[in-house]
Parts: C-alpha cells; sequence; structure tokens
C-alpha cells in the first residue's frame, strides 16, 4: 500500500472504531433498560469500560503513531482526538447515571 | 502491455461515431432528442431548476401558514388545510428542495472541478432526475385530489395510520417520497464513484478541491441514512396496505419504531444539507480572500467525523418519549459535541477570512450571513440537546425557530451565494452587484425579523402546527411580526428572481473565470464546451488555476492534457486510482438515450398505480422497468483492449479489477442494501427486546430449514467466487454454467429461508411481520441475483460479450457474494430464534 493509502485508513479507523464504540454503549444500555432485561447495571458498566478501553485505544492509535508521510498528519491527528472525545462522551452517561433511571 | 492494438472493429465500437469529431461525439441532442441528454450539465441544470421551482411552491405555503397566524383567530385557512400546507411546506422542503437542488449543484460541479468529462455514470444521472421529477409531481398532485398529506412531516404513527388518516393522503407522502429518495442515492452512489475514479491525473485525494470531499462524505451519508427512511416507509406502507401490525401495540408493534427509523435518517439527514452548503462555503470563501482555505487538513478531519457522529444523535428528537434516562442521557452528550467539529470549520472558515482582505461581493454577504445566522442556530441546538431545556421547549416555536436557523443559515444563505457564483458559470453572464445587495440585505432582514422573534414566541408557550392562537396571551404582536418578516424575505426571493431572468439578457459578460477562482471548473470561458476539457490537463496543486500558469496563460483547448484524441468514436474520460489519483483506465461513456427516462416511467406508473389501488397497472410498470434496465444494461461490452491516451499512458479501457468503476459502484450499492438491511434487523431486534411476551407468542423457525438455507447461502458464496475465477479466465463456456449454479443457489436460499418461517403469522405479532419483512427484503435481493446471472449467461450466449470482456461476471460475483452474506446473516438470526427461543 502507498503511503497516502496508509494515511487515509489512519483516518479512517478512528471513525470506525468511534461507529462500534457507540453500537456497544447504545446496545448495552439496550440491552440492560429494555424490559427484556438482558443484563443487569453491573454488566452494563463492566462491558461499556472495555469497550471504551478497547475502541479508545483503537481511535487514538493513528494520533500517536501517526503512518509515514506528511499528507494527512495533520487531519488524522484532528480526526483522532475528535473521536476519542466523542467516544469519552458517549460513555461519561454510564460513569454518571446509577440506573436506568425510568 | 506496451503495444497499442487497435482493431478496426471490436464490440466496443459498436456504437460509436468514429465519422464524427470529439465536439460533434458530445454535442447536446436538440429537438426532442434534448429530453434524452445525459450530459452532467444538462442533469444538474434540470436538477437545480427544479429543486427552485419546489422552493417556491413550498415558500409560498411557508406564506400562506404566516397569513394564517399573522392576527389571532384568523379564518384564512380551516384547520385542515392548515395542517396539509405546514406538512407539505416541511416535506416539500426537505426531501425535494434542499437535498436535489444540492446534489444537482454536485452533479454539475464535481466533473469539472475533478477534470472528468462527465459524471461517471450519466444515464443514472438521468435515470435519478427523472425519478426525483415523478416523485415530486406524485406528491404535489395530492393537492389536485384534496388529499395533500397532513401527517407532519416526520408523519407519525398512528396518525398516519389507515384508523386515524383514512384514504390516500398518506399513501401519497409515503409513496412519492420513497420514490424521490431512490433518486438521492442513486446520486449519492453515482457521486461516490465519480470522485474516487476520475479524477484528473495526478489528484490523489489530498489534491482534491475541498468541495469534492464534502460531497464524498455527504453521499456517503445519503447511502446509509436515507436506507432507513426507505424501510420505514415501505413498513408504514404495507402496513396501510396489507395491514401489517409493525406499529400496532397490541400485538407486540411500537410505534416509537417509526420514530426510530425517521429519525435514524432524519437526524443525518439535516448534517447531509449542511454540508454540502458548507462545501459551497469553503470554495467562495478563499475566492474572495485571494488565499487558500485555512485549514485543509482540519477540515477534511472536521467534515469525515461530522459525517460519522451525525448518526449518533437521533434519539434527540425523541426526548419527550419516555426513552430511558440513560438513553436520554447518551444522546444528549453526543448531541453536545457534534458542535466541535462544527466548530473547527466555522473557525476554518473565519480563519481563512482573517488571512486576508476580503472582496465583498455579493456571494460574500451571503456567505457571511450564512456564518452569522447558523452560528446562532448552532447556539440553540446545543441549548436543544439538553434534556430539561428540551422538554420545556420540545414541540414549541422556539424550535421551529431553530431548525429554520440551521436550515435557512446553513443551506439556504450558502445555496443563494452560489446561484450569484456560479450564475455566471451556468448563463455566461453576471448578476447585478447592486440588486444583489438589495436580495441579500431583504433576504437577512427578512429572515431575523421572521425566525428571531420566534423563539421568544416559542419561550411563551406557542406550541408548533397550531392553525390559530387566542388573542391577549402575549403572541399576537410576535406573530404579526413574524409574518411581516415573511413577507420582507419572500420580497428578498423574488428580486432574486427578478434578477436572475434580467441577467439571462442584459447581465454583463462573464468572459474567463470571472472572479478570479483558483478550482477546475472555471479553466474554460463560461458557456463552454460541454465534455469540459479537449484534454484533461494534470494536477498538482488545489488550486490549479493559481499555481499552474499554463491554465490560464493559454486558450483553453490548447491546455495540454491526456485523452485529447478520441478513441473509436465514443465518449470517453480517464479513469484513476482511488487513493493517488493516477490514471489507471479509459472510462467509456454512453451517448443520449431515453431508455433511463422510459425506465424511471415505467417505475413512476407502478408507483402511482399502487396509490390507486390499481395493482395490474403497478404489476405492469414493474415489469416494463425491468425491461427498461435490461434494455440499458443489454450494450456491447467495453473491455478487451488498451488504447494511447497520451502523455505517456497507454491504459485498458473499462478495466477487469476491483478498482474499476464499475467495481466500486457495486461495492457502493451493497453499502446501501446494507444499510437497508441494518435497518430491518434493528426492527428486529428492538421489537424483540421491547416487547418479551409477544416474541414468546411469535413461532419459532424450523431448525431443518434455517440450518439448510445457511448451507444454500454458503454453497452461493462458493458458487459466486468460482464464477468469478472462470470469468477472468475467459472460460466462457464454463462461466455460463457459474452462472447457472448460482441461479440454482439463489432459489434454494429463498426457498429455504422461505420454509424457515413458514408458521410464522406475520398479522399475528409485529415481530412475526418484521422477520417477513426482512425475508422479503432478502429474496428481492437473491431475486436480482437470479436475474443478473440470467442476464449474463444469456449474454454469453447470444456472443455479445467475449473473451477479456468478464466484467459483469466479476461485478455479479461481488453482488452475489454480498447477496450470499444477506442469507447467512438472516439465517444465523432465525437460528438464534430457533436455539435460544424467542421468549
Ligand atoms: C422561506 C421561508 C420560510 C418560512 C417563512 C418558513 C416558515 C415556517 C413556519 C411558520 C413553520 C411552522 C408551521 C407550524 O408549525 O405550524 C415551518 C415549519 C417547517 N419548515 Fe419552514 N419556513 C421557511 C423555509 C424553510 C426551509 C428553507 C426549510 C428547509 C430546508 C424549512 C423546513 C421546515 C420544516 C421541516 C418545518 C416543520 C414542518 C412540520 O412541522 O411538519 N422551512 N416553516
Ligand atoms: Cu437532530
Amino acid at each position: 500500500m502507498t503511503a497516502l493509502g496508509r494515511q487515509v485508513w489512519g483516518l479512517t479507523i478512528p471513525a470506525v472504531a468511534w461507529a462500534a464504540h457507540f453500537i456497544a454503549i447504545y446496545a448495552l444500555i439496550s440491552a440492560a433498560c429494555a424490559p427484556r432485561g438482558l443484563i443487569d447495571i453491573p454488566l452494563m458498566f463492566g462491558l461499556g469500560i472495555v469497550a471504551t478501553v478497547l475502541f479508545g485505544i483503537a481511535a487514538l492509535w493513528p494520533t500517536i503513531r501517526p503512518p509515514k508521510g506528511a499528507a494527512l498528519t495533520g487531519a488524522i491527528r484532528v480526526g483522532g482526538l475528535i473521536f476519542a472525545v466523542a467516544i469519552l462522551f458517549d460513555v461519561l452517561p454510564l460513569i454518571f447515571s446509577s440506573g436506568c433511571g425510568g | 502491455m506496451t503495444a497499442v492494438d487497435e482493431p478496426q472493429s471490436y464490440s466496443g465500437t459498436r456504437k460509436g461515431e468514429p465519422d464524427k469529431t470529439i465536439e460533434e461525439v458530445w454535442a447536446q441532442p436538440t429537438g426532442l432528442r434534448w429530453w434524452s441528454s445525459v450530459s452532467h450539465r444538462v442533469v444538474g441544470k434540470r436538477f437545480i431548476y427544479t429543486g427552485f421551482a419546489f422552493f417556491i411552491i413550498a415558500g409560498f405555503l411557508a406564506l400562506l401558514v404566516r397569513t394564517q397566524l399573522i392576527v389571532p383567530g384568523n379564518t384564512f385557512l380551516d384547520n385542515e388545510t392548515y395542517n396539509q400546507v405546514f406538512t407539505m411546506h416541511g416535506t416539500l422542503m426537505m426531501f425535494l428542495f434542499a437535498i436535489p437542488i444540492l446534489e444537482g449543484f454536485a452533479v454539475y460541479l464535481i466533473p469539472m472541478m475533478l477534470g472528468a468529462r462527465d459524471l461517471i455514470f450519466p444515464r443514472l444521472g438521468q435515470f435519478g432526475y427523472y425519478c426525483y421529477l415523478f416523485g415530486g409531481i406524485i406528491v404535489l398532485s395530492s393537492f389536485l385530489f384534496d388529499a395533500a398529506p397532513d401527517g407532519g412531516w416526520f408523519m407519525y404513527v398512528p396518525l398516519t395510520t389507515n384508523a386515524f388518516t383514512p384514504g390516500v393522503s398518506a399513501d401519497f407522502w409515503l409513496i412519492g417520497i420513497t420514490f424521490a429518495e431512490i433518486a438521492s442515492v442513486t446520486a449519492a452512489v453515482e457521486l461516490i464513484v465519480a470522485i474516487l475514479c476520475a479524477r484528473a491525473p495526478g489528484m490523489s485525494l489530498t489534491k482534491m478541491p475541498i468541495f469534492a470531499w464534502y460531497i464524498l462524505i455527504t453521499a456517503f451519508m445519503i447511502a446509509i441514512g436515507f436506507p432507513p427512511l426507505i424501510i420505514g416507509s415501505i413498513l408504514l406502507e404495507a402496513n396501510r396496505l396489507l395491514g401489517l401490525p409493525f406499529f400496532d401495540p397490541t400485538v407486540g408493534g411500537d410505534p416509537l419504531l417509526w420514530q426510530h427509523l425517521f429519525w435514524l435518517f432524519g437526524h443525518p439527514e439535516v448534517y447531509i444539507i449542511f454540508l454540502p452548503a458548507a462545501g459551497m462555503v469553503a470554495t467562495i470563501l478563499p475566492t474572495f480572500v485571494g488565499k487558500p482555505l485555512f485549514g485543509y487538513g482540519f477540515v477534511v478531519a472536521a467534515v469525515i467525523s461530522m459525517g460519522f457522529i451525525s448518526f449518533g444523535l437521533w434519539a434527540h428528537h425523541m426526548f419527550t418519549t419516555g426513552l430511558p434516562i440513560l438513553s436520554l442521557s447518551l444522546f444528549s452528550a453526543a448531541s453536545t459535541m457534534v458542535a466541535v467539529p462544527t466548530g473547527v470549520q466555522i473557525f476554518a472558515f473565519i480563519a481563512t477570512l482573517a488571512q486576508g482582505r476580503p472582496r465583498m461581493t455579493t456571494p460574500m454577504l451571503f456567505v457571511m450571513g450564512f456564518l452569522f445566522i447558523f452560528v446562532l442556530g448552532g447556539l440553540t441546538g446545543v441549548m436543544l440537546a439538553s434534556v430539561p431545556f428540551n422538554w420545556q421547549a420540545h414541540d414549541s416555536y422556539f424550535v421551529v425557530a431553530h431548525l429554520h436557523y440551521v436550515l435557512i443559515g446553513g443551506m439556504v444563505f450558502p445555496l443563494f451565494a452560489a446561484f450569484y457564483y456560479w450564475a455566471p458559470h451556468i448563463t455566461g453572464r453576471m448578476m447585478s452587484e447592486r440588486l444583489g445587495k438589495w436580495v441579500f440585505w431583504l433576504m437577512f432582514i427578512g429572515f431575523n425579523a421572521t425566525f428571531f422573534l420566534m423563539h421568544v414566541t416559542g419561550l411563551r408557550g406557542m406550541p408548533r402546527r397550531i392553525a390559530t392562537y387566542p388573542e391577549g396571551i402575549g403572541w399576537d404582536r410576535l406573530n404579526l411580526l413574524s409574518t411581516l418578516g415573511s413577507y420582507i424575505l419572500a420580497a428578498g426571493v423574488a428580486l432574486f428572481i427578478f434578477d436572475f431572468i434580467r441577467h439571462l439578457r442584459h447581465g454583463e459578460r462573464a468572459g474567463r473565470d470571472p472572479w478570479r477562482a483558483g478550482t477546475m471548473e472555471w479553466l474554460y470561458p463560461t458557456v463552454a464546451i460541454g465534455f469540459n476539457f479537449h484534454a484533461i490537463p494534470p494536477v498538482e496543486t488545489r488550486e490549479p488555476l493559481w499555481n499552474n500558469p499554463n491554465m490560464l496563460g493559454k486558450n483553453a483547448e490548447d491546455v495540454e492534457g491526456v485523452m485529447r484524441k478520441m478513441h473509436d468514436g465514443r465518449r470517453e474520460t480517464i479513469g484513476c486510482d482511488p487513493v493517488s489519483g493516477s490514471p489507471v483506465q479509459i472510462v467509456r461513456l454512453p451517448h443520449p438515450t431515453f431508455t433511463p427516462m422510459f425506465t424511471a416511467f415505467a417505475l413512476a406508473v407502478a408507483f402511482a398505480a399502487t396509490i390507486a389501488s390499481a395493482y395490474f397497472v403497478a404489476i405492469a410498470g414493474i415489469v416494463a422497468g425491468l425491461l427498461g434496465f435490461t434494455i440499458w444494461a443489454w450494450e456491447p461490452s467495453d473491455s478487451g483492449v488498451t488504447r494511447d491516451a497520451g502523455m505517456g499512458y497507454v491504459l485498458p479501457v473499462n478495466m477487469i479489477e476491483k478498482r474499476s468503476h464499475m467495481h466500486i459502484a457495486t461495492v457502493g450499492t451493497m453499502l446501501v442494501l446494507y444499510a437497508l438491511l441494518g435497518s430491518l434487523i434493528f426492527a428486529l431486534l428492538y421489537l424483540w427486546n421491547v416487547y418479551p411476551n409477544f416474541a414468546a407468542q411469535t413461532a419459532q423457525p424450523n431448525l431443518l430449514w434455517t440450518g439448510l438455507s445457511m448451507l444454500a447461502g454458503l454453497v452461493l458464496l462458493i458458487l459466486a467466487m468460482i464464477n468469478r475465477r472462470v470469468a477472468v479466465a475467459d472460460k466462457i463456456g464454463l462461466a455460463t454454467v457459474m452462472n447457472l449454479a448460482v441461479i440454482l443457489a439463489s432459489i434454494a436460499c429463498t426457498a429455504c429461508l422461505a420454509l424457515a418461517i413458514q408458521r410464522t403469522d406475520p398479522w399475528g405479532t409485529a415481530l412475526g411481520a418484521t422477520m417477513w419483512a426482512t425475508l422479503g427484503f432478502v429474496a428481492l435481493n437473491l431475486f436480482i441475483t437470479l436475474y443478473w446471472a440470467l442476464f449474463n449467461a444469456a449474454r454469453k450466449v447470444t456472443g455479445r460479450v467475449g473473451a477479456g470482456q468478464s466484467l459483469p461476471d466479476f461485478n455479479l460475483a461481488t453482488y452475489a457474494k454480498g447477496t450470499a452474506v444477506m442469507v447467512l446473516i438472516t439465517g444465523g438470526l432465525f437460528l438464534a430464534a430457533t436455539l435460544g427461543g424467542l421468549s
């Protein structure tokens, strides 16, 4: 793959990590708080943290080690940071709420 | 391949016009055949003019709304008419004005900015336009039958079900809008492929004009964001026609499912409207500042992150529906967060402004108006993202004010900037700067008068969507002023129309690059040849007209580039590697044809007949449409030869590999199809999760048939791979046999899946109905696979494709593999339901 091709990957990986994380959090909340009650709150919380750590690292990875080439490095950094912050925002409700809250 | 073989006749020359010059081959058809044009310039302009017509109609409806509200207790419109008028206003504005007109600009501009002679699938462009036109006419014609939809632009159930909306008004909406959406989705796939596969030599992704990035991301968003609404509309229509209970809580359906599907589309929709407009701003600003856009890379990153994050916000439209507080917090946090990428773009625009002394032309005024209004709309957006505030302001005029600040500020003002900026490109004449300033100030003052006050009206408790209000509760004067403001706004738009008509004859001649812009659409003198480039120049920078003295220093037709010579009497352009932009193939383009128009018309008949419950006519329309597609695709293959593209490039024509534009289009189509499937799976999981006791009442799929369906899916997957191999190896007879094998496997998949859920009653529970809907969707894809394989086999048998022309089978394999995986996913879900039980 060309250097630019790798940089394009560096742009997309954080985006995909964010998407996966968002789906995970939404699914966990739905599993815990809908009538079916698939999982309980502590499990939801635990899995949410695991997902956040995993996908958070994935989102920041290209920022920490940008693929070689100069064309898109700035964009990769900004993109990685935005998505990392978004991942953090999406998990905050889990951390600050004590339950599904009615 | 070094030798350029130019055999006198191969299948690709059959459609050629070898005796003609390049100008003649590309000439616009005249007379009645004008309608058969496939040129992106013509189609783009049609989208723009038609979109503007819908803007005028919807704007007129808005004036009716405002006139009704001018005084308390007004009887200008009765309640029913009022409901129809605001519903049609919102519907036309969102679906038939905003998206299509922006796509029209993209269709018109993208090829020229990127160095292509036309969009990569010109016939698809024509098809999309006619779908849009006919869909729009269907929606509008509801007025003639006094059956205009009146359920609000988001058509909430149960209001829009048969019980509360008898008659056909909701059907007009559901069917007409779905039809028009097909146009948006086809245009999106086409734009994605055009941007990735047809750029000037050397234009890598990072050398693309910023507008192309905006359009690329927008197009992906359309491809993923429209499917939830298409599925939602089909489910609701199936509910109305067949009584399938998707949204009926008495059998485990849920009105909120409609809201989820609608807003899964609806929220990204507003970003789909905003992003292309912001891309226009990012193009216009640098021209008048005279400096490149500040922070190109940052803007690219911001646009990508906006594109993604906007899919994680939809439930902020559902804060008052009783979702768990935890969900509300998630969507509230995510909604606040989206301000960050928006802010990055706004800062990049402001920093660009700060780099020089901008020339305050009319387009610039509108850009400034955009910055001012949109930022205010963004601020009220952040306010509404906070759940407690939202509970207060929900469904009040505060929301109406907010949504118009973002939509008019974020889209209409940039659009008017674009009208003034690109009008000389389209008409060859300049619009008036003096009148333009009047237009701007009238619109700006009128807009703020109308909508700023609505914040206050809303905070004073006035709900949206009420036809009238009592006197003396503090709303009278605000409403009066809002209405007067809307008249001023309308006067601005009227003056614009006057100026546009005036400038067609009396405007100053524009000449070449009148605004001193840097992007390639201005390379030729305005009102230029229809095929954009005599030769396609290599591009090294983002503003080639500023940095490359050869471009404006010469006559446009003398600028050096590839593809100066025409081959085989065919329309063609250069195809590139998606990332690096280096030329990899010659892309053959179609000549004018009526087939796409005919196909769109046949489908329009089918849709209209469905509204009228004339089901035989509907079936006839669908068959005719299928026939249209078949004729469309039944053409001599172009692959299999190489040609000299000039500047040292000897390239294959319509190459057969993964980077081929056709293959990338197939992948893009799969993306849309998977978004459709994903919406159905969302519905399945949602109903299963929210109504456990109704899930328990739904009959479980049969284990044996489920297992067999997964086996059949696996077989289809493997057969598709073999099909590709033998086709690429030019074993034509064997490839035909493999086509037949694919057909049999598709039939087996359909049969096994249907047998697996034969005991599930679609009318019994909503979950059962959704299982059948999912099956129906997968079966449709299996049918397309089958039909395509049959088509390819027939073409091989009749000698339409020969050695070295395996592209159709190459693409079929990708489609069949995608479909096989759908079978596996659906089978897997059925299997889980059988093994885990539905309870
Ligand atoms: C031309 C100036 C415009 C005026 C004076 C105007 C006025 C209005 C008013 C007063 C309403 C509220 C009706 C009610 O709730 O009873 C409304 C609703 C709406 N408007 Fe506009 N509008 C304008 C332009 C636009 C544009 C450009 C768009 C989108 C691109 C738009 C999209 C909408 C939508 C989606 C609704 C909600 C309809 C519903 O509640 O179902 N409007 N408009
Ligand atoms: Cu939203």
